[in-house]
């Protein structure tokens, strides 16, 4: 029998073997990394690769340099195979790479603010910069649950920003809009039972109620397939005139459509809208059912960002002529945005992570004029909270099976 | 010296070599991330962060925790379990519960290490939580299993599905469980406090450390596995394992050993769930889906049912395939030949292949009990004596 000492010793020579193979560092210029932490596996794969290609595009523009400073992109991946979607492992284990990665001064993401919470705490203790393009749970950035945000932030100063409003907003906005516009006094609210969902469900139940409507609050069954009919039969008997979809349509959303028109009627009969997390998906856009949707998308919609005109829609352009197929949504340009807030920062720093971090938290505010960035929205950084000081959020309702963008509100915080 | 005193001597100097060589191989992992990694040239340390990462290795030894623990129930008892992974989300909300600033409207602090500013809540010191995630999984063993143990084969492994989606649904549902947030929902619990042994405080970033703590409980586990198989206990498991029939025949009280076996694996279950809750820093009810209980299951089978060192290496590979095995292997591949394979999304392809493939050439697994390989080579060879005869038959 071989033994398990000689095993273990094998293994390790065999491996500062390998080690010792590789090629040696090379020399030069002092190259600073942006680590890019997304789910490349499962159900946002397709959108997180896009972000990349963004990304990439947005360092290409650049000529690979901010400021003095070269700069690179390296990937984290916070998915895996197995759950097909972020994993907590995975985001813990991102975490204390980016901090072991002496080069790297900022990490772009999260995609999901769950994985927001794990990573924060961590890169805040190595004084890093985060940027997110993506996480809309409040309690990251601003008071919402007992202790938030400060729980992510043990070292007392803020580290993380984001260059989206958060659920807050999206939901403030949908119940103003079906309240106020839509004279609905009863609503169905369903979540999907994920952090997102409840989220931004919490937040239209929220404003609604305080308008003085009546909530019905459900969740959807979320498994592939799984039968909503007899939550809708709930809402019907409750009296509700609409139903809010408090989540993404990965979760069994065609299914939810459909039993939704198959109890309630089309969207003409039964009046019903979503969050951004139905945005850009061709299944939805090709369901008879989801004619006449109400959407709204927390920022400018890439049809939004194309019909524009100006950098935004020539960035767009830029981006289908080198990849051959359009960004799989405009959280893919606010990608490219986040980018374009880490490179300022880079550029106004002395090339160490103190210093990205302070060209964002400290010193003069760091601020992106419409004409900068690629989405085509200007914003300043709030230097305490990391939160953008405005808000665009647009409008949508499908029609003809696309969503179209029916006005943009622009909403100071 | 008798034949039993022979073998008796045999098996703890084999156990004591395995001692050894775990040992040695944690602690040479500890001292090398702890105090050489620094002093290597970069390219060294580049490679051991990303082929041998310490946050990946640490999990590594979450899943072998996990693998024992369902190797008592399935590899020793024969009690196929599609369940397991309830016992890790309960250790898991164990940890949050007692762990951290979530009962806000309590200030309760027994040796805790509550982090500065977040004092309210529950802080029960770490070994506590580790005692009591056990207990409390061997509670819910107790629990699931007295009722249900009675049931045989596809019964009993129906029932430990139901439990295994149950408890995930009910850590997701259970933000208003009588006007009480138990479990904060899809939010999940975080913030937990960082762990004091005794003054030493084990900070975000002591990741040789945090390795250090999972190895000695997998080293624990594994103790105690093999002790356990060895002992009259474990004879017992492995009669009923065999053939149920024979072992109540022989005396065996099948209920009260299935019943033990359930509730030790799923001590192993919670002490797990407490540990990757510390490692993660928060408990999140995403992770504890159904996926889970069948990969813990694939690793005692590819590895050995029933074989501590077999379920060992099982749990290594696959769990290292899974979170950085496949990207590095991938991207090797991709950087040599000039390819843009996208590896990890073939994942259940070659997890897959690689169960059809062990199916069919190796159905005891990498290392196989002893016991185990005659069975299935009996077994193989009954066919293989059954074709051969058919064939003669035919051919005459």
């Amino acid at each position: 029998m071989i033994k398990p000492i000689k095993i273990g010793a094998l293994a390790i020579a065999g491996a500062l073997a390998l080690a010792a193979c590789s090629s040696s560092s090379s020399a030069g210029g002092k190259t600073l990394v942006v680590g890019t932490d997304l789910p490349l596996q499962g159900a946002s794969a397709d959108a997180s690769k896009s972000t990349n290609e963004v990304i990439a595009l947005v360092l290409e523009q650049a000529g690979g340099k901010a400021g003095k400073f070269n700069v690179t992109v390296k990937q984290y991946d916070d998915s895996t195979a197995a759950k097909g979607a972020w994993d907590d492992a995975a985001c813990a284990k991102n975490a204390q790479d980016h901090v072991a990665n002496v080069d790297e001064v900022a990490v772009l993401g999260t995609y999901n603010s769950g994985c927001a919470k794990i990573i924060i705490p961590v890169v805040n203790q190595a004084g890093m910069l985060m940027v997110s393009h993506a996480n809309t749970y409040p309690g990251l950035t601003v008071p919402w649950d007992k202790g938030e945000p400060d729980l992510y932030y043990p070292s007392g100063s803020r580290n993380y920003a984001r260059i989206i409003g958060n659920d807050a907003f999206q939901g403030t906005a949908a119940a103003q809009f079906l309240y106020n516009e839509q004279g609905v006094k009863t609503l169905a609210v369903l979540d999907d039972t994920q952090a997102y969902g409840i989220g931004i469900a919490d937040a239209v139940q929220k404003e609604f109620e305080k308008l003085g409507g009546t909530v019905l609050r459900y969740s959807w069954d979320i498994k592939a397939g799984a039968i909503n009919t007899s939550t809708f039969q709930k809402i019907k008997a409750g009296g509700a005139t609409a139903v809010y979809y408090g989540g993404i349509f990965d979760n069994n959303g065609v299914q939810l459509v459909k039993d939704k028109t198959s109890v309630l009627g089309d969207n003409k009969a039964f009046l019903s809208m979503s969050p951004d997390g139905f945005s850009g998906y061709p299944a939805l856009r090709a369901m008879p059912e989801a004619e006449g949707l109400w959407m709204t998308f927390a920022g400018k919609s890439l049809d939004g960002i194309k019909k524009g005109g100006g950098a935004p829609a020539k960035f767009v352009a830029d981006y289908t002529a080198k990849y051959g197929y359009e960004p799989n949504s405009s959280y893919s340009i606010y990608g490219g945005v986040a980018m374009q807030v880490i490179l300022k920062a880079i550029a106004a720093s002395d090339g160490t992570r103190k210093g990205v971090l302070g060209a964002v938290f400290g010193g003069k505010q760091l601020c992106l004029t419409a004409a900068e960035s690629v989405s085509g929205m200007g914003f300043c950084l709030n230097q305490q909270t990391g939160d953008i000081d405005s808000v665009t959020m647009t409008l949508q309702q499908m029609t003809g099976g696309v969503e179209t963008d029916i006005k943009t509100l622009d909403i100071a915080k | 010296m008798s034949n039993t005193s022979v073998a008796a001597h045999t098996a703890v100097t084999n156990n004591r070599k395995w001692a050894i060589g775990y040992v040695s191989v944690v602690a040479t992992i500890f001292v090398l991330n702890k105090f050489l990694l620094t002093y290597l040239n970069s390219d060294v340390q580049k490679f051991f962060n990303s082929w041998f990462s310490l946050s990946s290795l640490a999990e590594i030894m979450i899943w072998i925790l996990m693998a024992l623990g369902l190797n008592i129930i399935v590899g020793y008892a024969g009690l196929l379990d599609l369940g397991y992974v309830a016992f890790w989300a309960l250790g898991g909300y164990v940890a949050g519960w007692l762990m951290s600033p979530f009962f806000s409207s309590l200030q309760f602090n027994f040796f805790g290490h509550a982090r500065k500013g977040f004092e309210f809540g529950i802080h029960f010191h770490v070994l506590i939580v580790l005692i009591l995630g056990g207990c409390f999984t061997a509670i819910w063993g107790v629990i699931i299993g007295g009722p249900t143990l009675r049931l045989k084969s596809d019964y009993l492994a129906l029932v430990t599905l139901g439990f295994g989606e149950i408890i995930p649904q009910f850590m997701l549902n259970g933000s208003n469980i009588a006007g009480h947030n138990l479990t904060n929902g899809a939010q999940g619990i975080g913030g937990l406090d960082e762990i004091n042994l005794f003054g030493y405080v084990i900070g975000t970033f002591a990741m040789p450390e945090k390795f250090l703590m999972v190895s000695i409980l997998a080293g624990g586990m594994i103790f105690f596995s093999i002790r356990l198989r060895d002992g009259r206990l474990g004879r017992a498991w492995l009669a009923i394992r065999e053939d149920e029939l024979a072992a109540s025949m022989m005396g065996v009280p099948l209920w009260r050993t299935k019943f033990s076996s359930y509730s030790i694996g799923a001590v192993s279950g919670g002490v797990g769930g407490v540990a990757f809750a510390i490692l993660v820093g928060g408990v999140y009810a995403d992770r504890f889906n159904f996926v889970i209980s069948i990969i813990i299951l694939s690793m005692v089978v590819l590895g050995g049912m029933g074989n501590v060192w077999g379920v060992v290496v099982g749990a290594t590979v696959l769990s290292w395939i899974n979170s950085i095995g496949l990207v590095q292997v991938g991207d090797l591949i991709n950087n040599t030949f000039g390819t843009h394979v996208n590896f990890p999304s073939y994942q259940f392809l070659i997890f897959g292949l690689l169960l059809v493939l062990m199916m069919l050439f190796r159905r005891e697994g990498f290392l196989p009990e002893a016991r185990m390989r005659m069975v299935m080579q009996d077994e193989k060879g009954d066919v293989d004596k059954k074709v051969s005869d058919e064939t003669k038959i035919a051919s005459n």
